[in-house]
C-alpha cells in the first residue's frame, strides 16, 4: 500500500500550486509597479516631505521689552530661566518615560501625563514643557542623566521678572500661558502653545510692542532629534522697551500710603494726562503667575473676597460723596441758578420734599455762598442747588465733567461707572425717578458711581479750567503711539461749555478747603498751592446704617480726597480713596498731602 | 539517518537563497539600528547560525515521522500557548514570549510548524477534487484554536500570519464556488465583528487611517505616512546606505522590525527594491516549484503551505510599508529583526528540504 503512494497521481494539486505561483508572479509585478509609482513618479513630492522632516525649525523665543519709569528706572525686566520639556518622539515607552521624568523632577507621573495629553495634537518632535523655573540643582541632576533620558531636554528661556514684586502690579498686569481661545484670535496668530502672554495691564495693552520677534534656527538633527549642525539662524529681536509715565518714588509712596488699607491712588499730570502713580490695594506679585504650573494660587487670588487682582483705580466703583459737589457747583453757575453771591443759610438741617436732610455739621454753617460751601463741604447749600436743578441737567454736567464715560486710559478693563437719570431708572429698575433722589445725587450719594481714575480726570479738567485730558500710562514724549483697549469705542460726550470764571470760583473754594479752615486742610503743603476737595461717601443705605448703629458697630464711610497743585499752572493731580477710611479730611487728605509734598520736593 | 544520496539531494541552492536573504536583512538591520543600544545585527547573525543548525538537525528526522506525531506537537503548542496566557511574562504589551537563557522565543511562531505538519497529515489521504464540508470545518477549527489563543495575547499580527497556512491547504484541496463564497462571507463577517468588538482602538485606527492617512498625519496615520515618505524619497537610486534621513532621524517607526522594507526603499532606492524583490522572488519561486519534487501528497502539501505562508507574510509586510495594507505587526520574513520568526521560517524551509531530499527514497 505504501509503495503505491510513490506512484499516486499528484498532477491536480501540483497544477493548483503552479496556478497559485502564477498569481504570486502577478502580485510581484503589481508590487514593483506600485514602488515605481511611489519612488519614481511621486519622487519629488515625497523628497520634499522628507527634507522638511530632516531639517527642523526651532523657534527662538524673543525677550520681552523692558518697562521703565519716566526717569528710565527699570521696573520690569527678563531673567534667564530653565525649563524641562519632553520630546515624545524620543520616548521608547510613554508611561515608562513619564514615570522616569516624574521621578527625576519630583513630580507625580499623572501630572506629567496630563500635561503631555494637553498638547496631544502637537507634532511628536515638538518639546512639551513639563516643568519650568528649574533650580540649578534640578538642571544639574537632569544634565547628569542626559544620555539615559533622550526624551527630556532642558531649554533656556527668558523669563519675565518684576524686581519690585507687587510694586505697580495693577499697572503692569501679569503674564500667563496663552489660552486655546486666544490662540484663535488674529492678534495672537504668530504665537505658539505654551507661550506666555500679557493678560492684563500694560503687559496686555502693549503686548504687540513688548513681545518682540521670534527668531528661528534651522537645524539638521541627529537620530535622537538632537542638533548636529545649524544651517541658518535668525536671532530673536527683543521687544520694544516701554517708558511709562510712572514716577518710581511717587508710586512707591502711593503704595506705602495704601499699605494694608483697601483703596486706590491716582497721581496724574493735568496737562498731559500722564499717570505718575496708579496704586490699588490689595495687590499681587506678578512673578508668581509667570510659572506655568501654579494655577491654584491664581485661582485663590481670583476668588479672594478682597479682589486683589482688580485694579481699583479703573474698576473700583464708588459713590463720589462730597467730591461730586464741584460738579454741582459748576452746573449751578453755568445754568445761572446761583452766582458767586447767592447765599443759603445752613442751620444743620433741612426738610426737603417732606424728608429731613442733615448737614454733616449738626450746628450748621450759618450763611454760605458757593465758595464757602465748597470750602466747608456744606450739604445744605447743595440740597438747595438740588432743588433748583433738574436731574437731567445734573447728569448732563456730570458726563460733561468726566463721569459715566470711560477715560480711555491705555490699559484694558476700565469700567464706565454710573450717572443716573430718570431714563436709566425706568430702564433698569422700571420705576419713576423721585425728586428726593435728585437731592441725594446733589451731594454725591444715590446710585451715582465713579472710578478713582474718573475722579482724577475730572479734577484735572477743573485744574485746567475746562480743558479735557486723556489719562495715559505711556510717557507722553516716548515716541511710541498710545494704544487703546479694544473695548473702548469713541463716544460722543457732551461738549464742555462752562465759562472759565465758574471754574475759578470752584478752584477758589477748593483752595480755601485746603489752605484756610476747610475740610481738606490736612492736605496743605508749605510753599505749594494745593487745591482740594474731600469726600466721605456713605457705603451703606441709611436703613442698613441704623441697623448697624443699633448693633453698636462702627459705620465708616469711604474716605475720598481729590485735588491738584499748584493753583496756577497746575502740575499734579492727586486722587485718593481709602475704603472704610472714615472722613475724607481725616484719612485721605493728610495722605494726599504727603504725595503733594514728595512731588514738590522732587520736581520743584 | 541521512545517507549519501539524500545528502546529495539537499537543495543547496535553496539554503543559499535563504542565507543570502537573511544576510541582506542583517545589513539593513544594521543601517536601521546601529545607533540604538542592543546590537541587533549581531543578535540576528547569532539567530541565523542557531536557525541554520536547527534547519540541518531537523533534516535528520523524516518528514513522514514528523507528520505522524504532528497531533502531539500541535497539542503541546496549544498547551504552551494556554499556559503563557495565564503565566506569561508581559513583554512589549503582549504575553507571547518565553524566556530562555540567552534568547527569547515566541511559541506562537513555532506553532505554525506544528500546524503545517498537522494539516498535511489531515489532507494526505484526501483525493477528491474539492474539499468536503467535514474536512473543511475540521481543518478550519484546528487553525482557529491557536489563532484565537494568539490573538488573545494579544498579538494580532502573528495570529494573522497563521491564516495563510489554512489558505494554502484549502487552495490545494480545492474549493468549489460555494466554499469560496462561504469563506469570503465568513472573512467579511469576522472582520466586521472583530472591527467592532475585538480590535483595540489603535488597531481600529490603523485600519481607518489606511483609507485616510492624510487626515491625521501625526496620529495613527503617522506611521503609514512616514513610511511612504521614506520609500518615496528614496527615488531611483536611494539616499545611500546608512544615509536615509527618515530612518536615521527616527521619523520612521519600528525601522528594524516591521518597517525594514521602508529603510530599503529609502536608502537603496527603486534599484535596491527591485534587487531585493528579485532575490526574494528567486527564493519563493524555488519553494513553489519544489512541489514537483515531492514523491507524495503530504510533501506537496507541506511545501505549498510553507511557500504560501512566507509569500503572504512578505506581501502583507511590503504592501504595508507603502500603505496598501493596514499596519498589522507582521514582520518581513528573513529580513526583519526577530529570532522566533527567523527560526520558524528556517524550520519551515527545512521541511521543504526534507521533502525534496527524500523524493527518491523507497520506503
Amino acid at each position: 500500500m505504501k509503495n503505491n503512494k510513490i506512484y499516486e497521481d499528484l498532477s491536480l494539486i501540483q497544477m493548483r500550486a503552479q496556478v497559485t505561483f502564477a498569481i504570486v508572479v502577478g502580485v510581484f509585478v503589481f508590487l514593483l509597479l506600485s514602488f515605481w509609482k511611489i519612488q519614481i513618479l511621486d519622487y519629488q513630492k515625497f523628497w520634499k516631505k522628507s527634507e522638511a522632516n530632516r531639517i527642523r525649525q526651532i523657534a527662538l523665543p524673543p525677550q520681552r521689552g523692558l518697562i521703565t519709569d519716566r526717569n528710565g528706572k527699570i521696573l520690569v525686566k527678563n531673567i534667564a530661566s530653565f525649563k524641562a520639556s519632553i520630546i515624545r518622539e524620543n520616548c521608547k515607552d510613554y508611561d515608562e518615560a513619564y514615570e522616569r521624568v516624574a521621578r527625576l523632577l519630583n513630580l507625580q507621573p499623572d501630572v506629567v501625563k496630563e500635561r503631555v495629553d494637553k498638547y496631544k495634537s502637537a507634532p511628536l518632535f515638538q518639546p512639551i514643557v513639563v516643568m519650568d523655573d528649574l533650580t540649578h540643582e534640578e538642571v544639574a541632576r537632569i544634565e547628569a542623566r542626559k544620555h539615559e533620558l533622550p526624551e527630556l531636554i532642558i531649554q533656556l528661556e527668558p523669563k519675565r521678572n518684576y524686581p519690585f514684586g507687587a510694586f505697580a502690579s495693577h499697572v503692569f498686569g501679569y503674564l500667563q500661558e496663552i489660552s486655546p481661545a486666544e490662540m484663535e484670535m488674529e492678534q495672537y496668530q504668530n504665537r505658539r502653545l505654551g507661550d506666555l502672554v500679557g493678560k492684563t495691564g500694560v503687559e496686555k495693552q502693549y503686548e504687540h510692542l513688548l513681545v518682540g520677534t521670534e527668531g528661528q534656527s534651522l537645524q539638521i538633527v541627529d537620530s535622537m532629534g538632537r542638533e548636529i549642525e545649524e544651517i541658518s539662524r535668525t536671532d530673536a529681536i527683543r521687544g520694544q522697551d516701554i517708558m511709562l509715565a510712572l514716577d518710581f518714588d511717587l508710586q512707591k509712596k502711593a503704595e506705602e500710603i495704601l499699605e494694608n488699607r483697601e483703596g486706590a491712588v491716582v497721581v496724574m499730570k493735568p496737562k498731559t494726562g500722564e499717570i505718575l502713580a496708579m496704586a490699588s490695594f490689595p495687590n499681587f506679585d506678578p512673578n508668581k503667575f509667570i510659572n506655568r504650573f501654579s494655577p491654584e494660587e491664581w485661582i485663590d487670588l481670583m476668588n479672594s473676597p478682597e479682589f486683589p487682582l482688580e485694579n481699583r483705580t479703573i474698576r473700583g466703583l464708588y459713590s463720589p460723596g462730597s467730591i461730586f459737589k464741584p460738579t454741582m457747583a459748576l452746573a449751578g453757575l453755568d445754568l445761572n441758578v446761583v452766582n458767586n453771591h447767592t447765599m443759603f443759610n445752613c442751620r444743620g438741617g433741612l426738610i426737603v420734599y417732606g424728608q429731613p436732610r442733615a448737614c454733616w455739621r449738626s450746628e450748621g454753617h450759618g450763611p454760605v455762598n458757593i465758595t464757602s460751601a465748597i470750602e466747608h463741604s456744606c450739604n445744605i447749600y447743595f440740597y438747595e442747588l438740588g432743588k433748583r436743578i433738574h436731574i437731567d441737567d445734573i447728569s448732563r454736567y456730570a458726563r460733561m465733567l468726566g463721569f459715566g464715560y470711560k477715560t480711555h486710559v491705555d490699559i484694558p478693563g476700565e469700567k464706565v461707572g454710573l450717572v443716573p437719570d430718570p431714563e436709566w431708572k425706568r430702564r433698569v429698575r422700571n420705576e419713576p425717578w423721585y425728586p428726593g433722589e435728585t437731592i441725594s445725587v446733589a451731594i454725591g450719594q444715590g446710585p451715582l458711581l465713579v472710578t478713582p481714575l474718573q475722579v482724577a480726570v475730572h479734577t484735572a479738567l477743573i485744574a485746567n479750567k475746562g480743558r479735557k485730558v486723556t489719562p495715559r500710562l505711556l510717557k507722553a514724549d516716548s515716541g511710541i503711539p498710545m494704544s487703546l483697549p479694544e473695548e473702548n469705542g469713541k463716544e460722543n460726550r457732551p461738549r464742555l461749555s462752562i465759562p472759565t470764571s465758574a471754574f475759578e470760583t470752584v478752584i477758589q473754594g477748593m483752595w480755601r478747603a485746603v489752605n484756610v479752615k476747610g475740610t481738606a486742610r490736612a492736605a496743605k503743603v508749605s510753599q505749594f498751592d494745593v487745591c482740594g476737595k474731600t469726600g466721605s461717601a456713605q457705603v451703606v443705605s441709611s436703613e442698613a446704617a441704623k441697623k448697624l448703629a443699633q448693633q453698636k458697630r462702627e459705620i465708616k464711610t469711604h474716605s475720598w480726597f481729590t485735588g491738584f497743585a499748584p493753583r496756577d499752572n497746575p502740575e499734579i493731580v492727586v486722587t485718593l480713596i481709602v475704603e472704610y477710611g472714615g472722613g475724607g479730611g481725616a484719612t485721605a487728605a493728610p495722605s494726599a498731602g504727603e504725595l503733594f509734598d514728595l512731588y514738590r520736593k522732587k520736581y520743584d | 539517518m541521512i545517507d549519501q544520496t539524500q545528502f546529495r539531494n539537499i537543495d543547496w541552492i535553496l539554503i543559499g537563497l535563504l542565507v543570502l536573504n537573511t544576510l541582506v536583512g542583517i545589513a539593513v538591520i544594521y543601517s536601521s539600528s546601529h545607533y540604538l543600544p542592543g546590537n541587533y545585527p549581531l543578535k540576528q547573525l547569532l539567530w541565523m547560525v542557531v536557525s541554520l543548525i536547527a534547519l540541518i538537525v531537523f533534516l535528520y528526522l523524516d518528514y513522514n515521522v514528523l507528520v505522524t506525531y504532528s497531533l502531539y506537537f500541535y497539542v503541546i503548542c496549544l498547551a504552551i500557548l494556554a499556559l503563557i496566557l495565564v503565566f506569561g511574562r508581559l513583554i512589549a504589551g503582549t504575553k507571547s514570549w518565553i524566556r530562555l537563557e540567552f534568547f527569547q522565543i515566541q511559541p506562537s511562531e513555532i506553532t505554525k510548524i506544528a500546524l503545517i505538519l498537522l494539516l498535511a497529515k489531515l489532507f494526505s489521504d484526501f483525493k477528491a477534487r474539492t474539499i468536503p464540508k467535514r474536512e473543511g470545518v475540521l481543518s478550519a477549527a484546528l487553525v482557529f484554536v491557536p489563532v484565537f489563543l494568539i490573538a488573545l495575547q494579544p498579538d494580532l499580527g502573528t495570529a494573522l500570519g497563521v491564516l495563510p497556512i489554512l489558505l494554502g491547504a484549502f487552495i490545494l484541496a480545492g474549493m468549489n464556488k460555494r466554499t469560496l463564497i462561504l469563506i469570503l462571507i465568513a472573512a467579511v463577517v469576522v472582520g466586521a465583528v472583530g472591527y467592532g468588538f475585538f480590535l483595540k482602538d489603535y488597531q481600529r485606527e490603523r485600519i481607518t487611517t489606511l483609507v485616510f492617512p492624510e487626515e491625521d498625519p501625526l496620529g495613527s496615520g503617522y506611521h503609514i505616512l512616514q513610511s511612504k515618505i521614506a520609500v518615496g524619497s528614496g527615488g531611483l537610486l536611494g539616499k545611500g546606505y546608512l544615509k536615509g534621513s527618515q530612518s536615521q532621524l527616527h521619523f520612521l517607526p519600528a525601522r528594524h522590525t516591521d518597517f525594514i522594507f521602508a529603510v530599503v526603499g529609502e536608502e537603496l532606492g527603486f534599484i535596491g527594491v527591485v534587487l531585493i524583490c528579485v532575490l526574494y522572488f528567486l527564493l519563493l519561486a524555488r519553494l513553489f516549484l519544489s512541489v514537483n519534487s515531492s514523491r507524495d501528497r503530504v510533501g506537496v502539501y507541506i511545501i505549498f503551505m510553507v511557500a504560501v505562508m512566507i509569500t503572504c507574510q512578505f506581501f502583507i509586510n511590503v504592501f504595508m510599508t507603502i500603505g496598501f495594507f493596514p499596519i498589522a505587526g507582521i514582520p518581513l520574513p528573513l529580513l526583519s529583526y526577530g529570532g522566533s520568526s527567523l527560526l520558524t521560517n528556517y524550520l519551515a524551509v527545512s521541511l521543504v528540504l526534507n521533502v525534496k531530499m527524500r523524493r527518491f527514497v523507497n520506503i
